[in-house]
């Protein structure tokens, strides 16, 4: 935790200091209270607030939106100003301008004026600060722009390794950084080693130069405070030519800067390693809204416009790479340094016309209808560099088109029934068009795929890097109908009924293929829903919904969408046959049949070798992008939802009442085998009031939130015959902990490597929150003069996650020679992950004692406590991933005292 | 922070040109002392000593007498001629008063949409809505004798709504939330509810003030509006697939944590490993029964830290001709 001190704390206190006895020496002679007349009742009460405040510690979680995140010293200022003609004169015109927190970084300014029921002009400043952390480190030098140099000495962290030619290495790994890690005995993995998978112990060399990095590297890594700050500005205006006829408007620019924290992958090493970067943001937001607005006695009519234009001042990020530059010192053989990029957030627009309008056919029979259009556009420059060979066009020249139509009609057939029908139509029509962009990873060397070489059988040209995507412009078209019947029984109860359905089509513009997992889903709900107010003090409803979301057709192999090679036959394909044809003909998706290891020929051979998968390289790819057979993606899977919604109020006395309500909702994705199961969820929450006096009363609260869900997967691997690992025989090796399949030999296993049941896996999470809360509310007790406020609310979130299943490891002591007994592969099972907590208090007291009917001093008190554990932020620190670059950023811990004295004159 | 005192500057001028301008009492006329001879067959009682403030009204909206729209006593409480002759009965229609029996949720309303149906700041889709079909009547919300309405005031807003909603109450107060909770000092809530709900009825779900669920979000987050090269189906579809806007115990905003949230739908290449302790730090995986050598047994980078988002950062969509997987 770091300490930000504020360095003005002394003269704040001293200037509030000043103002306040200033102040109660003018209040001696003030007037005293008396009997309000109408002119005194109908006086705007102007107000202005000057005091100080002081911080306890420095916390940037506990000061996350409100601007205290530093110790020390703090001015206090608010003022409401407001004025213009009396109620009771032929002047409409009234104004008020309005300051809140002028002395943090939460500053927020506004003021109106306007002559009632002909015009009305505001403005506004809004400033909002959000800390993001306090405690990330980097030793990336120029964080706050968006180029960032590795400090000049920095040397490739390594610990001592050995590879297939060499036992004695140094191999990049970011552990390295602590030397008992980096310095510790290795594995001999050199195969023609006479000592093949025996231990080894780092020689002088290897740990000079682990140790030589850690402790160059290590003091390099410097704190640098993440937070992002929003400035608003906002102008509007409403003018009416008459009664009926008027137009407003209102322009919203705003501006967001800072720092937060990125990942960011590179490759430039053969693996994949991490750096959190320090993202530099600052962009510009500039909202605007015009309208024309008809409004009559039977109706109203709307016709507007809606435009957001963002634009981003930082073009890309560009940083130095960890594991190979600037300097070599520490690992001779890594090579010279890289220097990465990332492309930002690009610029976008979205323009909006719209209209709307009701129609009042009788006091109970009512239309509504609104209707929009938009044009969102996207035209940036693409980042390019030599891992990009293949880019068709320099802009993506994105254009969506947004449609929205909306209608309602409202009746009342019958003196105890009220109906409703309504249909919704959202169109987001995406006509981006389609390019091909061959490209290899991050830091990674282009090279020619040998699958797909030019020729008749490719029109598409070679592949001239690892991997050829085409974009995806995703579409989808919602219609959705409703009807509802509301039936007023005797006794004051209601009974409701709603049937709603929702049909969404989905697909991408122009794609070989269709991209959409579910190009259509259907849903149904039903909904019913009592109510009761059996007396002036109880009231009380119960609902229950079920809805049924069904996908007619769920297709496995939309993913081939992204690439379009699927559909270009192979070098070594026969017949001019595809990835995709073979697939379709088959019946299979991309994980391919069922079944065990087999010797496979012809185009089988291809495209599922010894029945795996399809090979990423079948579909000029990187990655394996098919999923399991059986995965269902929950947003558009078919899916069971009930819910049950109940509520109650009892108002027990006249200075007593209790609220509670219990919420269940449960869905379930019947036809997933893997992916989400089933969420649950249920919330409980019960408040009491007491009202002690007329003017005090106290709240309780208690809500306590259960949410779980449970998904599936599985660690396939790739069905191969080896009988033996690492050079021992086949017959003498077996394998640790396989209750869970039937095998005994490392051949039996390998045979099944797709189908082994060990590799079934679920997590089983579950997120409990209690929160309590006590509220105290008083107004102008003790004596009349002293308004207090305060509450205490209590958070205690635990998230758990119980996961099953497990995975294999083998053995890496095994090799020629070893003991026949000699265990191959061990079982790892899956643990449950530890408890994730978080504990937060939160007092706050406020007292506002008048001194005198114009004057008052406000005191205030807060305190804000947070104590978590989360177990990722192990894999932040030092030590801990080989391939992630630490930031040691702390979970959030504080405990802050805040007090604050301010002076308040009304008048 | 020059920007603010020019704006503030700017209308400094402005209000103090229109204070003075309105520092001159403006004269009455008959149309405003006829407004308030009617409002007297109430004010004549209740007048400016009542120990509920009656006369505030006259320094809200509705109280401005010179705007011809303004509505008298009897416009929304009836013309309650019981009431007047024997003060001890009810009025025509009761809003609040807890000594008499307030009036059916629809009666309520009716006083309120005589004007604000189509006439003065039509509430376009209020009738239907979830809070009207539930019986919610505008002065649950509105306190319409006070020029400060809770509900009005950023700071004091949520109060009014967690009135019914608490179960978003609590979930303001997770460790991953949106800034609307007031805390510290105090300090004003950043945000209101209305920023992305609209009360009286909208287009969208749940009464949100736009179209859709991801239209409201680009409001204030434009930037992952795209459209962008790679886009991600699920974030394109709606925001609320994977986040949990009012507050959640898994940042950011997220429905459950990584990288299980991501494993809910990618089962392929790492994307099918488990993630249990055994990944961790010490974990079973990590040293293979005691056989990895400390400097190799590091956990998966798909679980530690940011877990996917350790390199798949611009999972809201990627402009990078190489960012199909999100990450460039």
């Amino acid at each position: 935790m770091n300490t930000h001190t504020n360095g003005f704390t002394k003269a704040v206190w001293e200037t509030a200091g000043r103002a306040a006895l200033i102040a109660l020496a003018l209040a001696a002679g003030a007037r005293t209270a008396a009997a309000q007349t109408a002119q005194e009742a109908t006086a705007p009460i102007r107000t202005v607030e000057v005091g100080g405040t002081d911080v306890s510690d420095g916390a940037y979680k506990a000061g996350e939106y409100n601007g205290l995140q530093n110790k020390g010293g703090l001015a206090i200022g608010h003022f409401d100003l407001r004025g213009g003609a009396a109620y009771d004169t032929d002047s409409a015109l009234r104004w008020r301008i309005k300051g809140a927190d002028l002395g943090l970084d939460t500053r927020s300014l506004s003021g109106e004026v306007g002559a009632q029921g002909v015009f009305r002009l505001n403005f506004g400043f809004d400033q909002l600060r959000r800390n993001r952390s306090d405690s990330y480190q980097t030793p990336l030098q120029g964080a706050g722009s968006n180029i960032l140099t590795l400090p000049g000495g920095w040397q490739v962290p390594t610990v001592a390794g050995s590879t297939a030619t060499n036992n004695v290495v140094n191999v990049l790994s970011v552990r390295g950084l602590v030397s008992a890690i980096g310095t510790s005995r290795y594995l001999n993995t050199q195969t023609t080693s006479p000592t093949f998978t025996g231990l080894l112990t780092p020689t002088a060399s290897q740990i000079s130069s682990v140790n030589s990095a850690s402790l160059v590297d290590v003091p390099t890594f410097q704190n640098y405070n993440l937070f992002t700050t929003r400035t608003k500005f906002d102008a509007a205006f409403d003018y009416s030519f008459d009664p009926r006829w008027g137009v407003s408007g209102e322009f919203r620019p705003e501006h967001k800067d800072g720092v937060k924290p990125m990942g960011t992958v590179s490759r430039s090493t053969g693996g994949d390693i991490s750096t959190i970067l320090p993202d530099v943001i600052d962009t510009n937001t500039y909202q605007t809204d015009l309208r024309l607005n008809f409004r009559g006695a039977k109706g109203f009519a709307q016709a507007a416009y809606y435009g957001s234009i963002f634009t981003n001042n930082v073009p890309f990020m560009q940083w130095q790479n960890w594991a190979t530059g600037p300097t070599v010192t520490g690992a001779a053989n890594l090579g010279t340094g890289v220097v990465n990029t990332m492309s930002s957030t690009p610029g976008n627009q979205f323009h909006q016309v719209s209209g709307s309008g009701g129609v009042t056919f009788s006091p109970t029979t009512k239309l509504v209808v609104n209707g929009s259009v938009a044009r969102n556009t996207q035209n940036d420059s693409f980042l390019t560099d030599s891992t990009t060979p293949v880019v068709p066009v320099s802009s993506l020249n994105g254009l969506v088109v947004n449609e929205s139509f909306n209608a309602k009609f409202n009746a009342k057939p019958a003196k105890r029934l009220t109906v409703t029908a309504g249909y919704k139509y959202d169109n987001r029509d995406n006509r981006t068009a389609i390019h091909i962009f061959q490209y290899a990873d991050a830091g990674e060397a282009a090279t020619a795929n040998a699958n797909f070489v030019a020729g008749p059988n490719n029109p598409l040209g070679a592949v001239l890097a690892q991997n050829a995507n085409a974009n995806r412009a995703y579409s989808k078209k919602t219609n959705q109908a409703n009807g509802e019947a509301d039936f007023a029984l005797p006794s004051r109860q209601w009974l409701k009924g709603t049937y709603e359905y929702e049909r969404n089509n989905r697909d991408c513009y122009s794609s070989w293929i269709s991209c959409a997992d579910a190009a259509i889903t259907n849903e149904h709900s039903l909904r019913g829903e009592y109510r009761a107010t059996p007396t002036d003090e109880l009231t009380f409803r119960v609902g229950y919904t079920y809805a049924a979301r069904r996908t007619p057709s769920y297709n496995e192999n939309a993913f081939l969408a992204l690439v379009p090679y699927a559909n270009v036959s192979p070098a070594t394909a026969t017949g001019g046959m595809t990835a995709y044809a073979f697939m379709t003909a088959s019946g299979w998706n991309g994980w391919g049949p069922a079944l065990p290891y087999a010797v496979t020929t012809g185009n089988a051979n291809v495209f599922f070798p010894n029945n795996n998968a399809l090979p990423n390289a079948m579909y000029a790819n990187n990655n394996r992008i098919s999923e399991l057979p059986g995965m269902r993606r929950y947003y558009v899977a078919d899916r069971d939802r009930n819910k049950v919604r109940t509520s109650a109020t009892w108002q027990a006395t006249n200075e007593l009442s209790f609220q509670g309500n219990v919420d269940y909702n449960k869905d379930h994705y019947a036809d997933a085998i893997y992916g989400l199961q089933d969420t649950n969820t249920w919330a409980a929450n019960v408040e009491g009031m007491y009202a002690v006096a007329t003017d005090l009363s106290l709240s309780v609260f208690y809500t306590y939130e259960d949410l779980t869900a449970g998904s599936a997967g599985n660690t396939y691997t790739t069905n191969s015959n080896a009988a033996t690992l690492a050079g021992a025989l086949a017959t003498t090796v077996g394998l640790s902990g396989n209750s869970c399949d039937g095998f005994t030999t490392l051949l039996q296993r390998n045979n099944n490597n797709k189908l082994d049941p060990c590799l079934n896996w679920f997590t089983d999470r579950i997120d409990k929150v209690n929160s309590v809360g006590v509220t105290l509310m008083g107004k102008e007790v003790w004596d009349t003069k002293l308004d207090l406020n305060g509450n205490f609310i209590v958070t205690r979130a635990r998230s758990d996650n119980n996961v099953t299943g497990g995975n294999w490891a083998n053995n890496l002591l095994i090799g020629p020679g070893s003991a026949p007994t000699t265990t191959a592969a061990f079982f790892i099972g899956a643990t449950a992950l530890p408890t994730v907590s978080t504990d937060t208090y939160e007092l706050r007291v406020n007292g506002r004692y008048a001194v005198t009917s114009t004057q008052a001093l406000h005191l205030a008190y807060t305190y804000m406590r947070m104590t978590s554990a989360d177990w990722a932020y192990e894999g932040m620190q030092f030590g801990s991933m080989s391939g992630v670059l630490p930031s040691n950023e702390q979970p959030f811990n504080y405990s802050v005292h805040v007090f604050g004295v301010s002076y308040v004159l009304s008048f | 922070m020059k920007r603010l005192y020019r704006l503030a500057g700017v209308c400094a001028i402005l209000l103090g040109g229109v204070a003075a301008a309105s520092a001159a009492p403006a004269p009455q006329t008959g149309t405003v002392k006829s407004l308030l001879e009617k409002d007297a067959v109430c004010t004549t009682c209740h007048d400016a000593s009542s120990p509920k403030k009656i006369f505030s009204i006259y320094l809200t909206r509705h109280g401005n007498r010179a705007d011809s729209r303004a509505p008298g006593c009897q416009n929304c409480h009836g013309q309650s001629d019981t009431h007047i002759k024997d003060p001890g009965t009810a009025p025509d229609v009761v809003f609040t008063a807890a000594s008499k029996h307030k009036s059916p949720a629809d009666d309520r309303n009716a006083s309120c949409l005589g004007c604000h149906e189509s006439k003065v700041l039509p509430r376009a889709n209020w009738t239907g809505s979830q809070h009207q079909a539930r019986g919610v009547a505008c002065t649950d919300c509105h306190n319409i004798h006070v020029p400060d309405q809770k509900v009005l005031n950023k700071a004091t807003q949520a109060d009014v709504c967690f009135t019914c909603h608490k179960a978003q109450r609590a979930q303001t107060r997770r460790i991953s939330s949106h800034p609307l909770a007031v805390s510290g000092l105090g300090t004003t809530a950043k945000m209101a509810c209305s920023d992305c709900h609209n009360p009286h009825g909208s287009t969208g779900p749940t009464l949100l003030v736009k179209n859709t669920v991801n239209e409201t979000c680009a409001q204030c987050h434009a930037e992952k509006r795209g459209p962008f090269l790679w886009e991600h189906a699920p974030v394109v579809d709606s925001c609320v697939n994977c986040h949990t806007p009012h507050g959640s115990a898994n940042a950011p905003l997220l429905k459950t944590r990584v990288p299980w949230l991501c494993q809910d739908c990618h089962s392929g290449d790492h994307g099918n490993q488990v993630n249990s302790a055994a990944n961790l730090n010490g974990g079973t995986v990590t040293t293979v029964n005691g056989q990895q050598m400390p400097g190799a047994a590091a956990p998966r980078a798909q679980a530690g830290a940011r877990a996917c988002l350790n390199c798949h950062v611009l999972i809201h969509g990627s402009n990078h001709p190489a960012g199909a997987k999100f990450q460039r």
